[in-house]
């Protein structure tokens, strides 16, 4: 085992020395720098070339590096620190943005060609927030196009990242930039996005903490709209804490979004030691199998899921047991099978929507090639700019919004989201027959997968958040942390569903399992990237 | 000969005259500022950009729908409209579909028989406007200007029978939405756009047919011009026996005619669904009456009251109501006046409404307050001025913003009524003038008004010009 450095260390332990003054923000942004030389390779890039062995032993989590902006932000804090005034919470913390989200001055591609050349003229309201809160951001981290995926390979920016405890895994998606860098500790938080499942299926493939937040708590404002139904900007940290230290940052009120609601935030780590004694936590079997339609035989088919995963969420439960919480078994969610085709027609629907402003008019690519005509224009500098995913979303989406399928698919399947909606608010019932503070369940059905095995069959690639998209159906917030390693050495991820609003139950949850796993052999592991580095 | 009557629908828009758009916080009224001046990065849909809804245009729609005898609704909500044009920078344009903030109403619009027709209301939402593009030296350019500037989308029953009505219509629209101060309703600077869909029938038909849109009309005497072109031709074709296509028709203001712009073919597919980025608009009680709480009395109320209470003409009344201000200032005027309705009314017509067109004032923007108009009407009844120095003297209160009274002392033009000094002068003039006195007693009486004009001038306007009748006669018969 490698020792540890400062770019290792939490978000709370970093905050903590910087404010002490015993170490300062920029030997922490060195440390990060140092370690994303290191281990990252090079960063995505349109004109990639080829991809060699050395590029499939590094991690590469970055699309656009700001060290220099880094700097300037790392040396503001300690003056600001040394003459007396902390600038916040998160001061000096090295973290990474999503490169979904709008920071002014920087480029802000989504993982798209069609956004290669776009600089971005204002900042993301979460972004804003992490910045006032004096945390130093290191650059844009890569994604899957538009966040189209699972897997973090349908980035235009190439090489796409790799998942640092085995490189030939992917890291997961959409998120998988943010949640490989959290991992090999190239910034100890990020800000990703979760609209299926996009920061809690990549932090289970990485074995980080990833938390989508319940919907309409963090403001979507500079957020590139995938899912606009769906889309929740959300933390991912090494531990439940940062997690908890993160969303207190950027949760909350936003009068430039309308769907960010007012209720007060709450300080999400006050409560965070409490313990889960007398908490009600359900498992349910419907999270313990894979259920899909089957277009050739026509059926509804049940796959079981990776038996690893499913030890580590019984083990969880265990150990949540031991500490004085009640678990409810048997908990029915029967319409979690209905989450993937539901989360096929909604996004679609709004992403098709969503993707219209890139045309080539007023930003971002457009066609080389002289154009005859308008139509012409619009045509080329889509199908030049767009990649697979997003071309594939577009065309589903116009076919199950257009008039003559739209209450086939589209209105059918918002009644079908708010079924799924009445599966959670039934077990939340303080009233009811279950009354849980939290269903916990596998935050994937398998580990990470081998790079390149399932990209190119969007359906089966879909199926990867099975057990996390009906949380943004519903809206609700979703916890996913490490629950154990598999015997390959992959991180196996256990998610914790919540009430809305009550990301505060879901943390201290997380919490309480951490405490009880601390000696857990598992714990001591680290990702095969960090193996070897003094 | 056989009989046709024209049936004509009309949808327009209402640009709103709020501070800011509908969803972002720049300026709404962009008229004479340089292109792309008023935008930012909601308006102009960059990546990653929010609306946010204006609570004033809610108000405002509000004002309309009840004004339209529309059914507010308590919650309503906006879709997205999706279509691809450079002028349209998300690629949607958000609007409402199928729960608008109203549903139903009418205008009743008065005829000139003295009938009246219901025009129903079929759509009344609310919208962004889209921006504008250009073509200039061969490039085309694209102005967002006016993208996210607040629309109320109103579309009519095919109730309209004629180019006049159309006109009517539109005249009536236009003083309810300045009434309500909803928008300064302006056809030439766009504020207030109207498409006509036109078809004919024969007189006596029920069913409706094929029907003309004529679009880019800007002004309402340009779109009766235009209606009555349409009417026209379709009469014509069909007498020929040619059928009448659905055809979209550009009206051309310089040569004042109608061009076809394009078949409608095949409706387009917006794929409306409902915006995810706006929460519902829920409009309680407690938002509906504070929003309700002022709603004035409309124009045709306060004209049929104006008649009934003051016994004004018709005409009168209908001049008076015409625009909010002036209505509220007649009715100050006469209560601080206290004497006949129609004098006061005859005052309006006659010098403050030549004084508000001179001046492209509203009444309200008076310096010649009620209370002073009212003054100066008084002194003209007491004979303290006559009536050529009451109107000099409302000019000049305009100007001053002095109290009439002050004026009249300060520039001694209280008329002379003294006998004395008025008979000294008709005597003088008499003496002076020995033919014209001949004529007169001679037979031409109309000289009459001569010798008045002669003491007037000599008194310098002040002699009360019925007393120096009065002794003029006695002096030239006598």
């Amino acid at each position: 085992m490698s020792a540890m450095e400062l770019c290792d260390l939490s978000a709370y332990e970093l905050a903590a020395l910087i404010r002490k003054r015993e170490i300062s923000a920029v030997e922490a942004l060195e440390s990060t720098l140092e370690r994303i030389e290191l281990v990252d390779g090079r960063p995505g890039s349109l004109d990639a070339g080829e991809i060699t062995a050395e590029d499939h032993a590094k991690v590469h989590a970055f699309i656009t590096r700001t060290e220099e902006t880094a700097r300037a932000q790392a040396q503001a804090v300690d003056k600001s620190i040394s003459e007396g005034v902390i600038p916040g919470p998160l001061a000096g913390v090295p973290y990474t943005v999503k490169d979904i989200f709008n920071v002014r001055g920087t480029r802000s591609t989504a993982g798209s060609r069609i956004l290669s050349n776009y600089t971005a003229p204002y900042t993301a309201t979460a972004v804003e927030r992490m910045e006032k809160a004096g945390a130093v951001m290191l650059g844009k981290v890569n994604l899957d196009e538009f966040t189209h995926g699972s897997s973090s390979e349908s980035s235009a920016y190439q090489p796409a990242p790799r998942n640092p405890w085995d490189t030939s895994k992917v890291p997961g998606g959409s998120s998988g930039g943010s949640t490989a860098a959290v991992a090999a500790g190239m910034g100890a938080l990020s800000l990703g996005t979760d609209t299926g499942g996009s920061i809690r299926q990549p932090a289970a493939f990485c074995g980080v903490v990833g938390l989508k937040p319940t919907y309409g708590r963090v403001s979507r404002y500079g957020l590139i709209a995938f899912g606009s139904s769906l889309d929740c900007p959300g933390p991912v940290a090494r531990n439940v804490r940062d997690a908890a230290m993160m969303l207190s940052v950027i949760a909350g009120p936003d009068r430039r979004d309308s769907t960010a609601v007012t209720i007060p935030v709450p300080d999400y780590t006050a409560e965070i030691e409490a313990g889960v004694k007398g908490m009600r936590i359900g498992l349910s079997p419907d999270f313990f199998k894979i259920q899909y339609f089957n277009h050739e035989s026509g059926q509804m088919e049940e796959e079981p899921i990776s038996d690893e995963i499913k030890q580590a969420v019984e083990q969880a439960a265990d150990r949540l047991s031991e500490m004085g919480a009640r678990v409810v078994e048997n908990v029915p969610m029967p319409r979690t099978k209905y989450g993937i085709p539901t989360y096929f027609v909604i996004s679609r629907v709004e992403v098709a929507s969503n993707l219209h402003r890139f045309d080539g008019v007023k930003y971002g690519y457009r066609t080389p090639v002289p154009a005859e005509d308008l139509d012409e224009l619009y045509r080329r500098t889509r199908a030049e700019g767009f990649g697979a995913q997003p071309k594939l979303r577009i065309l589903m989406g116009m076919y199950v919004s257009a008039a003559q399928y739209s209450e086939q698919y589209y209105q059918r399947a918002l009644r079908v989201r708010s079924l799924i909606r009445g599966d959670f608010e039934r077990i939340y019932d303080p009233q009811g027959e279950y009354r849980l503070d939290a269903l916990l369940t596998p935050a994937t059905p398998t580990p990470a997968f081998g790079y390149g095995d399932v990209y190119g069959d969007t359906v089966l690639m879909q199926y990867a958040d099975q057990f996390t998209v009906t949380g943004n159906h519903a809206g609700v917030p979703g916890l996913s942390l490490m629950g154990g390693l598999s015997k390959e050495r992959l991180p196996l991820g256990i998610q914790l569903l919540g009430r809305d609003y009550d990301e505060a139950t879901l943390l201290r949850i997380g919490r309480a399992f951490e405490v009880a796993t601390e000696d857990a052999a598992w714990r001591k592991v680290r990702p095969q990237v960090l193996e070897g580095l003094s | 000969m056989t009989e046709y009557e024209a049936i004509i629908g009309l949808e327009t828009h209402i640009q709103l005259n709020t501070e800011t758009k509908i969803f972002c916080a720049c300026k709404a009224d962009s008229w004479g500022d340089p292109a792309n001046s008023n935008i930012c990065p909601v308006c102009s849909g960059l990546p990653g950009v929010l609306p946010v809804l204006n609570r004033a245009v809610v108000e405002k729609a509000v004002l309309l729908a009840k004004a339209m005898h529309a059914e507010v609704q308590s919650d309503s909500y906006f879709d997205r409209k999706n279509y691809f044009y450079p002028d349209l920078p998300k690629g949607y344009q958000i609007t409402q579909n199928d729960h608008p903030i109203a549903l139903g109403g009418y205008m009743d619009l008065p005829l000139p028989d003295g009938g009246t027709r219901k025009v129903g209301i079929t759509k009344l939402h609310m919208e962004e406007d889209a921006g504008k593009t250009k073509h200039e030296h061969g490039r085309r350019l694209v102005d967002f200007n006016r993208c996210g500037v607040p629309l109320i989308e109103m579309v009519t029953a095919p109730d309209l029978r004629s180019a006049d009505e159309v006109a009517a219509y539109l005249i009536r629209l236009r003083q309810l939405l300045r009434w309500l101060d909803i928008s300064e309703a302006d056809m030439e600077k766009g504020h207030l756009r109207a498409d006509a869909n036109v078809s004919i029938r024969l007189k006596g038909e029920t069913g409706l047919n094929e029907k003309t849109e004529i679009k880019n009309v800007n002004s309402i005497e340009s779109l009766r011009t235009a209606v009555e072109k349409e009417i026209a031709r379709q009469i014509r074709e069909v007498e020929a026996g040619n059928a009448i296509e659905a055809w979209t028709l550009d009206w051309d203001e310089d040569t004042q005619s109608l061009s076809k712009m394009r078949s409608k073919e095949t409706m387009a597919d917006y794929r409306y669904f409902k915006e995810p980025d706006l929460l519902v608009v829920r409009l309680d009680e407690a938002w509906e009456s504070a929003i309700l709480a002022d709603f004035p009395e409309l124009p045709l109320a306060r004209r049929e009251r104006f008649v009934r209470e003051y016994g004004l003409p018709e005409y009168d009344a209908d001049i008076l109501t015409s625009e909010r201000s002036l209505s509220d200032y007649f009715e100050s005027v006469n209560q601080a006046y206290g004497g006949d309705p129609k004098r006061v009314s005859n005052w309006l017509m006659n010098d403050v409404l030549r004084l508000l067109n001179e001046q492209g004032l509203e009444a309200k923007d008076l310096k010649v307050t009620p209370g002073y108009l009212a003054e100066i009407i008084k002194l003209v009844d007491a004979n303290t001025i006559n009536t050529p120095t009451g109107k000099a003297l409302l000019e000049k209160v305009q100007q001053t913003g002095q109290p009439p009274k002050e004026i009249v002392e300060a520039e001694g033009l209280a008329q002379v009524s003294d006998t004395g000094l008025i008979r000294e002068i008709a005597a003088r003039i008499v003496a002076e003038n020995p033919d014209s006195v001949e004529k007169f007693r001679g037979g031409k009486e109309g000289l009459m008004g001569w010798f008045v004009g002669q003491v007037m001038r000599e008194s310098k306007g002040k002699a009360d010009p019925n007393l120096a009748r009065e002794v003029l006669e006695e002096l030239l018969k006598g």
